[in-house]
């Protein structure tokens, strides 16, 4: 047996509801560069996975190759991962969910693994709804590969070399409604108390959810003149709304003003509430969701918040009528059609 | 040979590669040869990068297996590598942060240690221009090294000011303070490691293997790149990127592999010189686009930089296993070129040459790389590399006139080669099909198949391989004939495959040496002729399933006596690969089993991915009795800041399993 070196608190930490502390969500110690983005948002993915209590071996954590690709290994080291090649994530999603829908999808990619070479298969997975957390980790560069610029990056932003971005981004929120997600949120590394809302509400969605999340990258994105870099993110982030999740096990506490606030219910009974902020936004409204973030991008606003929300469409193992147990764990017995359904398929060749 | 090695270690961000590049150029600029390897992890800061330097007043051919200094930026460096140096070398260090024990490091005898007490070197500088950054401390070790090597210190003040010019004289003065701090020190302290040096100062560029491709691509005329980044294939499209406009090259930077080689397929079609590059997984997506190329007889070239595989394998390590991928990509057979250029010159008129056989015989070329020749950097001749290269564009059709009849795009010839109209050459307009087609392009399997047909089409197309194969220089035997044995590799072995020959002719050992660089088409003929004669034939190749040496035997019935392989993600070192040879010929394997070294290795890797830098590996015992089923290495690990025995470790001889690591401390919050 090897035992990890890593320290032990001496004092009995807390545990959540199925008795685990937050260090049973941790992973191993990041390799990433210090100050990036990725690393934030790994530590909500701990955060929201330990006060929600999942079951680490439930999880499947999925991820394509890239700086952010690479974050699986340093969360839930309990849960099974699959790193699989670069844009092919979505896929292996697919057939991971098809055989056990069971397992609580938790996928991290980049703007690079998404958007530009994974894109198809972005936008087939979310046409399909197959049930999954989708966290994209969106610096606008490909860092694992030096900061070359992605597809997501604004036009008009600057390498630190000087370069120019000459081409429009693509928008993966807008993208993923008009693709029919039911579930959209933008977030900023830089926010952890909005990001581990999203998280959770994300976890209790029947669908893909997709959280497009700014994450600068201190080493080739963060400079004067990138759209991506901390300052900027901060200096023009707009949360639509403030998101508050509360949990299936817990009673509502209802402390705000009727009319004040849009609530949701998600499909494991948990609900959300969104509290209206500057504007009047209501994420069920698709066309506003749209015109909102179109808006957005033409004002050059960062808008934050769950922009779009559907609870109501099928996802995908319930459009393949999936049998109540996983593929995975059939038996001998179930796994073969049976003589009769054979020699039938042999009588039709006669 | 009058040569030195230094090794430079340190973290990724260390900044050690710009101080490797300092003294590359100070030695390049003396007119001394140099070789440098950066053995480096896929992460951008951490992790344990290692640069070795070597020059030389002849040409040296690989970075060698001596080390003369040791150059340490961390204390990591010095554990692993300390050792290593040879006697009447050196190891130099800040001695502010890190120390050298001799004995606990295993430092050889006359090995002079040069602790630099960082802070009061660097007084007079802090004085006068103010606090320094810590890898400007990297400068006054080079300071050192200028003067252990005998280098000339106002040739690398030279190079240092021309590095800086663009931030003004005070940064310039602030690095040659430094530089200048560094080699004072040294002198006031220590003896050179080396005799003086003859300089002809003939300045020699000092280059990769991927700029040589990319300017190889430049004075070739080549006018569209298109790439999606991927090491080890990324510089050459960050080499276009910066030159773009210099040279007149559309550079695209594409979403994905897919779009790049049918970008540079469209740009190739229409008339254009085009070239794509990528590493094996982006080779694998453009396998479908490579056949169409093959059928639509397109002219286009594409860079195939090999690293370690399958899959995502190791990204930033070496290795020759793309062979059979590339040789095989697409479905269905067509005629395409494979070439494997063996050094950094040669990647450049292999590039050139490269355009000239996609136009002249309308084929897709591959040129195979591997990490080793596409990133390490190596002085070359300047007279070398020549701009005025001839460009033959091959049989182009510019004007047609209809009353000789209708342009047939495939029309059938002798050599297989089609007189080629441009898209938009008026008169001459034809379908490029996926599909299988006539001389005019119209598709043969439509309505029915015509059998004549795709028999006459076939015959066509594969016929240029023939064609092709005469134009094309036969590899050549180096050494001597009568050899006791032939080793035979291809691609960036080239170097250390010559240097293993001339020690093991100093051995007694008597070697030749046949290195092929054209995969396909393959002089088959000539190598058998030359091997038939070989008393023993050994292959050397960096993957696990001697790719070449199957394929070689697939074309000519001969089979090796013995195969060397390296597939552990680094290079073979010239006197490692004699000794491999040796064995070899003496009908002797080499050990599998994990090594007392490798095992130091594990036990690093293990307590940074664990626990960070509290603690190293101490002693290692071997005991063949153990409670596993194979002898063990027992390994300490020790505190670094109180050398306690803080845990011990247990890896398998055999498996290289990690049987345990036990914490012999209480654990503490
Ligand atoms: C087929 C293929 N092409 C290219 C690469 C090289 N590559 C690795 S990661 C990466 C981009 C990563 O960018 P992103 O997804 O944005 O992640 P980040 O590093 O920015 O977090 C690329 C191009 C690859 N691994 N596979
Ligand atoms: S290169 Fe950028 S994205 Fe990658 S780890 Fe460093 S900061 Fe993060
Ligand atoms: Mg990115």
């Amino acid at each position: 047996m090897v035992e990890s070196t890593l320290k032990q608190d001496a004092k009995a930490p807390n545990t959540n509801r199925i008795g685990l502390t937050l260090g049973d969500y941790k992973g191993s110690p990041s390799t990433l560069c210090d100050g990036c983005g990725h690393d934030a948002i790994t530590s909500q993915i701990i955060k929201a996975c330990y006060e929600l209590a999942v079951e680490p071996h439930k999880v499947a954590k999925l991820s394509g190759i890239g700086c952010s690709s690479k974050t699986p290994a340093y969360f839930l080291s309990r849960a099974h991962g699959f790193n699989a090649v670069h844009g092919r994530m979505p896929s292996i999603a697919t057939g991971v969910s098809m055989a056990n829908k069971d397992l609580t999808l938790l996928a991290v990619s980049g703007d690079g693994d998404t958007a530009s070479i994974g894109l198809g298969q972005f936008c087939h997975l979310v046409r399909r709804n197959v049930p999954m957390i989708y966290v994209i980790e969106n610096n606008g560069v490909y860092g694992l590969t030096k900061g070359q610029f992605s597809a997501t990056a604004d036009i008009g932003s600057k390498l630190k070399t000087g370069v120019s971005n000459e081409l429009p981004p693509i928008d993966i929120c807008s993208l993923a409604v008009e693709m029919g997600c039911g579930f959209v949120g933008r977030s900023f590394a830089g926010d952890p108390k909005q990001l581990v809302a999203l998280l959770k509400a994300a976890m209790s969605h029947k669908g893909t959810a997709i959280l497009d999340v700014v994450s600068p990258c201190v080493t080739f994105n963060n400079h004067e003149g990138s759209t991506k870099s901390y300052k900027y993110a901060k200096e023009h982030e707009m949360p639509i709304h403030e998101i508050g999740y509360i949990p299936f096990y817990e009673q509502i506490a209802v402390d705000y003003e009727p009319g004040s606030a849009v609530e949701v219910k998600m499909h494991d009974g948990s609900h959300i509430v969104l509290r209206k902020a500057a504007k009047d936004y209501d994420p069920r409204n698709k066309l506003a969701a749209i015109d909102t973030i179109h808006k957005a991008i033409a004002e050059h606003q960062f808008l934050t918040g769950l922009l779009y929300i559907d609870e109501k469409k099928p996802d995908f193992t319930t459009i393949m009528q999936l049998d109540d147990q996983p593929l995975a764990s059939l038996g001998q017995d179930k796994l073969r059609p049976g003589k009769d359904a054979l020699s039938a398929i042999m009588a039709e060749l006669k | 040979m009058h040569e030195v090695t230094i090794g430079i270690g340190g973290a990724a961000g260390d900044g050690l590669d710009k101080s490797g590049d300092t003294l590359a150029k100070t030695a390049g600029r003396l007119g001394l040869h140099v070789y440098a390897y950066n053995s480096y992890q896929s992460i951008i800061r951490g992790g344990h990068i290692w640069l070795r330097v070597r020059l030389g007043e002849n040409k040296v051919q690989s970075h060698g297996d001596n080390l003369t200094c040791l150059v340490a930026l961390n204390q990591d460096t010095i554990e692993r590598h300390a050792k290593e140096v040879d006697a009447g070398g050196a190891i130099v260090f800040n001695a502010d942060r890190l120390k050298v024990d001799a004995k606990l490091h295993g430092v050889k005898k006359d090995v002079q240690i040069l602790g630099l007490p960082m802070s009061q070197v660097t007084a007079d500088v802090v004085k006068e221009f103010g606090p320094i950054q810590p890898v400007m401390q990297n400068t006054v070790a080079m300071g050192a090294i200028i003067y252990l090597t005998q280098l000339d210190f106002a040739e690398a003040a030279g190079v240092l000011t021309d590095t800086f010019q663009h931030k003004g004289q005070k940064v310039i003065d602030l690095n040659v303070g430094l530089l200048k701090a560094g080699y004072e020190y040294a002198k006031s302290q220590t003896k050179e490691v080396t005799g003086s040096w003859t300089f002809s100062r003939q300045r020699r560029p000092f280059i990769t293997g991927n700029e040589a491709i990319a300017i190889g691509a430049a004075a070739a005329g080549c006018k569209f790149y298109s790439a999606y980044p991927m090491t080890p294939a990324s510089t050459i499209l960050h080499w276009m990127a910066a030159h773009a406009e210099q040279v007149g090259i559309c550079v695209k930077q594409c979403e994905d592999e897919l779009s790049v080689i049918n970008m540079a397929i469209g740009a190739g079609i229409s008339g254009n010189r085009s070239m794509c590059g990528t590493a094996g997984g982006g080779f694998a997506l453009m396998t479908e686009a490579l056949g169409m190329a093959g059928i639509m007889e397109v002219p286009v070239v594409c860079v195939e930089v090999q690293r370690g595989g399958p899959s995502t394998g190791l990204p930033t390590k070496s290795e020759q296993g793309d062979l059979f991928q590339v040789y095989g990509a697409s479905q269905g057979e067509f005629p395409r070129m494979i070439v494997a250029p063996y050094d950094v010159v040669d990647c450049y008129w292999s590039t050139v040459e490269a355009f000239n056989v996609a136009d002249k015989w309308q084929m897709p070329v591959i040129i195979m790389s591997d990490l080793l020749l596409s990133e390490h950097p190596e002085t070359i001749d300047a007279d070398s590399i020549k701009s005025d290269v001839k460009i033959d564009r091959g049989v182009l059709v510019d004007k047609w006139n209809p009353e000789d009849g209708k342009y047939k795009r495939f029309e059938f010839t002798e050599s297989g080669i089609s007189p080629r109209a441009i898209p938009g050459t008026p008169n001459t307009c034809y379908v490029s099909g996926s599909d299988d087609h006539d001389e005019e392009g119209i598709l043969i399997s439509d309505m029915f198949t015509s059998q004549p047909m795709r028999r006459k089409i076939m015959e066509k197309r594969m016929k240029k391989f023939e064609g092709l194969l005469a134009e094309l220089p036969a590899p050549k035997l180096e050494g001597p004939a009568d050899a006791d044995v032939t080793l035979v590799g291809w691609g960036s072995t080239y170097g250390v495959i010559n240097e293993a020959c001339q020690l093991l002719q100093e051995q007694g050992v008597k070697a030749n040496h046949l290195h092929v660089k054209y995969i396909l088409p393959f002089h088959a003929k000539e190598i058998s002729a030359i091997l038939s004669k070989s008393k023993k034939k050994i292959s050397v190749e960096v993957n696990y399933t001697s790719q070449f040496a199957r394929y070689l035997r697939s074309e000519t019935g001969i089979g090796m006596d013995a195969h060397i392989n390296r597939y552990d993600g680094e290079l073979f070192e010239p006197k490692q690969l004699a000794e491999e040879i040796k064995l070899a010929l003496a009908g002797k394997k080499v050990s599998l089993d994990v090594s007392e070294d490798d095992a130091r290795e594990m036990a690093c890797h293990y307590l940074r991915t664990h626990g960070g830098e509290k603690f190293r590996p101490g002693k290692i015992t071997r005991q063949d009795k153990s409670s596993a089923k194979e002898p063990v290495w027992s390994i300490e690990i020790v505190d670094r800041l109180s050398e306690e025995k803080v845990a011990e470790m247990v890896i398998g001889v055999q498996t290289g399993h990690t049987f345990s690591y036990k914490s012999l401390v209480p654990a503490v919050s």
